[in-house]
């Protein structure tokens, strides 16, 4: 059952890398050349490939959250937001606290922003388990305040009233270590890989994660057996929070060294249609990732060396998830085709 | 003599695995009330859904004021003049009665709609035939009552001649079903036919001019409800058949095990409600507790296992007051409950074989340690419940979704009658099953009594309750209706005490 | 005292209510693009998408034809277009609704930052003279003040979406057209049995919503602003989703959460200019919805558990 599913998810993208190479081409430039400096930008050499690793990062951990809200049926689009608050959570822990041994600081950081984030996200997931309400709207009503509210912090109480609106640097002590200089990539990367496979064994290997994947397959059921359906949807919605503001710690220990309002372009909501392509099957979760950010990446070496625009790429990326969400196209054509094989072969 | 409107012959409708209507017969006349009875199960309803298009016979015909039809759409069926008012109301609740009743046949005026010509529609029908509604009130403001009116000036409106109502009076209270039947006599008299589906003896005796009976997908008797009597009508809705599973098992009796006192307990609706329910159970005996499906069977097996709340009185396992605890803690105490709704509550279908066995047990040893699962542990522990119950395919791993009904409930009776616990709330255990599972299940049910411990069969299949209980309790519109022995009971009493006869306790 | 009296003072006055309903306008159209398709329980969330799209269509036509009315007009067509491959993906091929309309508002922001450096040769903003603005309504007040600051120099879209806002209303629940549309959303099944199409009302009503998108881009870039930026849209396509909830999908209460939404902008950017935070007054209508809806359920449960009781 996987093996054809995810045939179609390959079939969705050779057919939006073959439309880019059309679009390419009709720009009067070279799809095999732009394609090559691609796959070059993002692999060849350390800073690229430090590049990827460095929008991996933000991008798996997002999609990660979403995934585990999704295991508890509910659609936390409001990832975005406690990927702010984890942020400047960690670069307020970050410049707050002096004269820590790293070994304690950086947990330490790690550890307040997953709290403010997690109990972000339990509000949404209280709302949701106790009256119904539509989650959906509600994250993202919430992003804004969350937003809102960090970039009040960053401008007021925890400015560092430089001439961009940012909070202090962050103590060497909470830095994590770079590695593949000259790139910004960090070893943030052991972390959100350890994360998902804490997440991935939790899920699946202790009684607390069958109980959240049972909430969010069958209520009903859950509720039947002995499992209190709310109070898990509500762990699952802090788990997926604490993700998110993981991410965002990451960020701001990794690659910024402090909080820079706005500094999101959205990383959160590519984190979530990753993992919607990916059907929020964790371990698809990371591959995904790693594939948008392949391309985001390369798309830099591509202009570069060949002048196609970077927004190119991203235009692709956003056709494949058109695509990719339109499964039912594919099964169509697929029934079509069974159908017609079957009254060829009678 | 009045003219033949509607004459359905012959019909034969099989969904997979049963046979709901065989060699169907009903007659409609003009300007009669025409009940058409019968148990669960006895297809009275899936004949008249197929009279009003909503289902497609295998074999019959359909003949509609002379003209014959093999099969019919909702839309045809709406032309030739038949409405229908469902079990389940098709109203849009936000909007208002009088926007319900014109949706989709709006009077216009250029675009807009002509609220004057509706509302004089509609107060024609409303005084012809004393339908009192509220035109301007939204319909989840009124009455269930009055919602049904809705209905009815719905098919009206819509230029019914014939109307079938499906056990309208299921929703009612007694108050209100009279002014029903006030409304229908005077249909009657202004020339409309009427078909009513019912299980309720008084009521049919009380309205009809004849009445058909259905059992087990066939067509029984027709008779004229002047000429007959609620014990014969009882005898023929629930039949002298052979029984399959003879009598109870005989077992050594013990102290009361579960206590339920007088309870009350909220339902979706007004006659599933239960209302000072009490009866008690004893360890190593079987009660049964029998009556039609919606007379607040699934809501007093939810309240004892605390998925639904207890509004008033007791519930008392092994001398301790469980009413609106956690079901896990009521589990704890000493319960396991085979839930009436397999594919929503019994299973989780998306996830496998294994996880379904061990839900009940995933948090103790050897499943689990320290919160971490044994897989391997939770594997052997489910081949040997499969191996056990002979569930077929024989596949820890095999998805909930691909087991057929039969194995998928004896999946759920394994889970919950492997645990021992001293009161069993088996309901509707068998239903959809097929023979060779239906055995199992009740073989093990009795295995269960002997072993000493005090089950509840909630169950609308006579024949199984008769088959198996010590003692049986019939439920009637959300109370206990009577009590009767094993020994005493037969099809006469029983189906009285069902269908509203006896006396109240 | 003296010190908070005058910036209360510098802050309301006549030109915030005018600046509200400047701030609310683009913001209106699609709240009234969302309630419509809402109404058939349909999430235009990629009505940010179609404003965005619609606003670069509306610049690029102004420019090259020198008319705004072929600007409104291509802005109209692009949104329906957009609106048409939504309904599609969702309806036809089952996409989720969410996946597709995120998925539209990447691609809007996408197309348009790349088409906007091959056809201007620019990055960020397009502005030129040769861009035909939307007219403006004037009116001779005599020199009263008062008057002159609410009433005079409108955009021309911007009376037109108060008015439409009542238009709306009555079509909603008028007229036969209003009636299906609403049972569609709200019980399918009834709607099925009375005759009504669902699918093609689905269908059909995510059209309007793209028209509607289009108005909405084409006053963001030709009547509320006189250029194309990128991403120029700005939360605001969510901003109209949010109200839409806040009203409950109701055209009129849709409207009264836009100006919530255009009076917190407004005083935020006096706030702002001032030297004083407005964050908090930026959060207030977000704040404020979800309280709204909390409240809506809290009251549906309610009144369902009393209907269920039996005592």
């Amino acid at each position: 059952m996987y093996k054809t599913s995810w045939g179609s998810t390959l079939m969705t993208i050779v057919l939006s890398l073959s439309l880019g190479a059309g679009v390419i081409l009709l720009l009067g430039y070279d799809p095999v050349e732009a394609y090559y400096q691609l796959f070059r930008g993002a692999f060849v050499g350390k800073f690229n490939i430090g590049g990827v690793m460095e929008r991996f990062v933000p991008l798996m951990l997002t999609a990660l959250a979403f995934a585990v809200s999704a295991k508890v049926s509910v659609f936390n689009v409001g990832v975005e937001g406690e990927l702010y608050l984890g942020a400047i959570a960690a670069a307020w822990a970050g410049y707050a606290f002096t004269g820590l041994h790293p070994l304690v600081h950086i947990p330490l950081c790690f550890a307040v922003a997953m709290v403010a984030s997690g109990a972000w996200g339990a509000i949404p997931g209280a709302l949701k388990a106790y009256w119904k309400v539509n989650e959906v709207c509600v994250t993202i009503l919430m992003n804004y305040v969350a937003i809102y509210f960090t970039s009040y912090l960053v401008g007021n109480p925890f400015s560092a009233r430089a001439s961009i609106p940012r909070t202090p640097t962050i103590e060497e002590s909470a830095r994590l270590l770079r590695i593949l200089r000259p790139s910004r990539a960090n070893i943030g990367l052991f972390v959100a890989l350890g994360v998902l496979v804490l997440v991935w064994w939790m899920l699946y290997h202790t009684s607390w994660g069958y109980r959240l994947r049972h909430v969010g397959q069958n209520p009903s059921f859950s509720e039947y057996v002995g499992i209190p359906p709310k109070k898990a949807m509500i762990w699952g919605m802090i788990l997926s929070g604490a993700i998110g503001g993981l991410a965002g710690a990451i960020e701001v220990m990794g690659i910024h060294g402090h909080f820079l309002d706005n500094f999101s372009p959205g990383i959160a909501f590519d984190g979530m249609l990753a993992s919607l392509i990916a059907k929020n099957d964790i371990r698809m979760v990371p591959v995904l990732s790693l594939f948008l950010a392949v391309l985001k990446t390369g798309a830099l070496g591509m202009e570069r060396f060949t002048g196609v625009p970077k927004t190119l790429i991203d235009t692709i990326i956003a056709v494949f998830i058109l695509l990719a969400a339109m499964e039912g196209l594919f099964a169509y054509s697929r029934r079509r085709a069974a159908r017609s094989a079957g009254e060829e072969a009678a | 003599m009045s003219r033949i409107l509607i004459e359905m012959k012959g019909i034969c409708k099989e969904f997979p695995g049963v046979k709901a209507v065989q060699d169907g017969l009903f007659t409609l006349e003009e300007g009669e009330i025409h009940s058409l009875i019968g148990e669960n199960g006895a297809g009275k309803s899936t004949l008249m859904k197929i009279l009003y298009g909503m289902y497609v016979p295998e074999e019959g015909s359909i003949a509609v004021k002379g003209q014959t039809y093999s099969s019919l759409t909702p839309k045809q069926a709406i032309g030739l003049g038949i409405g229908m008012v469902h079990q389940e109301f098709m109203l849009v609740r936000e909007m208002t009665v009088l926007e319900n009743i014109i949706l989709g046949f709006e009077p216009r005026k250029g675009g807009r709609i002509d609220r004057k010509a509706a509302l004089e529609k509609i107060e024609y029908y409303a005084d012809a035939y004393g339908l009192r509604v509220h035109p301007d009130k939204k319909v989840e403001e009124i009455s269930v009552g009055e919602a049904q009116r809705v209905e009815i000036i719905k098919t009206l409106y819509r230029g019914a001649e014939i109307l079938v109502l499906d056990e309208p009076t299921a929703v009612l209270t007694p108050q209100e079903a009279e002014q029903l039947f006030c409304i229908l006599r005077s249909m009657k008299e202004g020339g409309k036919s009427i078909v009513f589906i019912s299980h309720k003896l008084q009521e049919v005796l009380a309205i009809s001019d004849r009445i058909t009976v259905m059992r087990g997908g066939k067509h029984i008797a027709t008779v004229a409800g002047s000429s007959t009597s609620a014990p014969e009508l009882a005898r023929l809705m629930v039949g002298r058949e052979v029984f399959l599973g003879g009598s109870p098992v005989p077992a050594a009796k013990g102290d009361v095990a579960l206590s339920v006192e007088s309870v009350f307990v909220p339902g979706e609706k007004e006659l599933s409600k239960l209302r000072g329910v009490s009866f008690s159970v004893r360890k190593g005996e079987i009660l049964g507790i029998a009556g039609v499906n919606g007379n607040g069977q699934s809501e007093l097996a939810e309240a004892i296992a605390g998925l639904r709340p207890v509004q008033r009185g007791r519930v008392v396992l092994g001398g301790v007051e469980v009413q609106n605890l956690p079901p896990r803690r009521i589990r704890e105490h000493g319960l396991s409950h085979i839930p009436e709704d397999r594919n929503q509550r019994g299973l989780d279908r998306l996830s496998d074989v294994k996880e379904n066995l061990a839900a009940c047990s995933f948090t103790e040893a050897p499943l689990s340690h320290f919160g971490v699962m044994r897989w391997g542990k939770v594997r052997e522990f489910a081949d040997g419940l499969i191996r056990s119950y002979d569930i077929r395919p024989a596949g820890v791993d095999i998805p909930a979704s691909g087991l057929s009904g039969g194995n998928a409930q004896k999946v759920v009776v394994a889970r919950e009658v492997s645990r021992g616990a001293d009161v069993l709330l088996a309901s509707q255990p068998t239903r959809g099953v097929d023979i060779g599972s239906i055995e199992t299940i009740r073989n093990e049910l009795n295995r269960a009594k002997e072993a000493g411990a005090a089950v509840v069969l909630i169950s609308s299949d006579l024949e199984e309750i008769l088959s198996l209980s010590d003692r049986i309790a019939v439920m009637f519109e959300g109370r206990i209706t009577g009590v009767v022995d094993a020994s005493e009971a037969d099809e006469e009493k029983l189906g009285l005490l069902m269908t509203g006869g006896g006396t109240h306790v | 005292m003296d010190g908070l009296n005058e910036i209360l003072s510098l802050v309301f006055n006549a030109t915030l209510v005018r600046s509200t309903i400047r701030a609310a306008t683009p913001i209106l159209y699609a709240t009234l693009a969302c309630v419509l398709t809402q109404q058939a329980n349909i999430l235009n969330i990629g009505i940010e998408g179609i404003m965005i799209f619609a606003a670069f269509a509306a610049v690029t036509t102004s420019y090259f034809a020198g008319s705004w009315v072929l600007g409104l007009l291509a802005a109209i067509v692009t949104g329906v277009v957009v609106a048409a491959f939504m309904a599609f993906a969702h309806l036809k091929a089952k996409a989720d609704i969410f996946v597709v309309g995120m998925g539209v508002n990447m691609l809007a922001i996408a197309m348009t930052r790349f088409l906007l450096q091959r056809t201007f040769g620019v990055s960020g903003s397009f502005h030129h003279n040769d861009i035909v603005p939307m007219p403006r309504l004037n009116f001779d007040f005599g020199g009263n003040r008062l008057l002159d600051t609410l009433f005079n120099d409108y955009s021309l879209f911007e009376p037109v979406g108060i008015v439409l806002v009542f238009v709306l209303a009555f079509i909603l629940y008028k007229t036969v057209w209003g009636l299906r549309l609403r049972s569609v959303g709200l019980n399918p099944p009834a709607a099925e049995t009375a005759g009504i199409n669902v699918a093609l009302r689905k269908f059909e009503v995510m059209l309007y919503s793209g028209i509607l998108g289009g108005i909405a881009g084409a006053h963001l870039s030709l009547g509320y602003s006189r250029m194309f930026v990128e991403n120029m849209t700005n939360g605001r396509g969510f901003m109209g989703v949010a109200a839409m909830f806040f009203g409950g999908a109701n055209p009129f209460w849709g409207w009264i959460g836009c100006l919530i939404f255009g009076f917190a902008d407004s005083l935020g950017s006096r706030l702002q200019s001032l030297g004083l935070p407005s964050q908090f007054i930026l959060m207030i209508p977000y704040v404020v919805t979800v309280v709204v809806l909390t409240l809506a359920m809290m009251r549906k449960k309610r009144a369902e558990t009393a209907r269920k009781s039996a005592v």
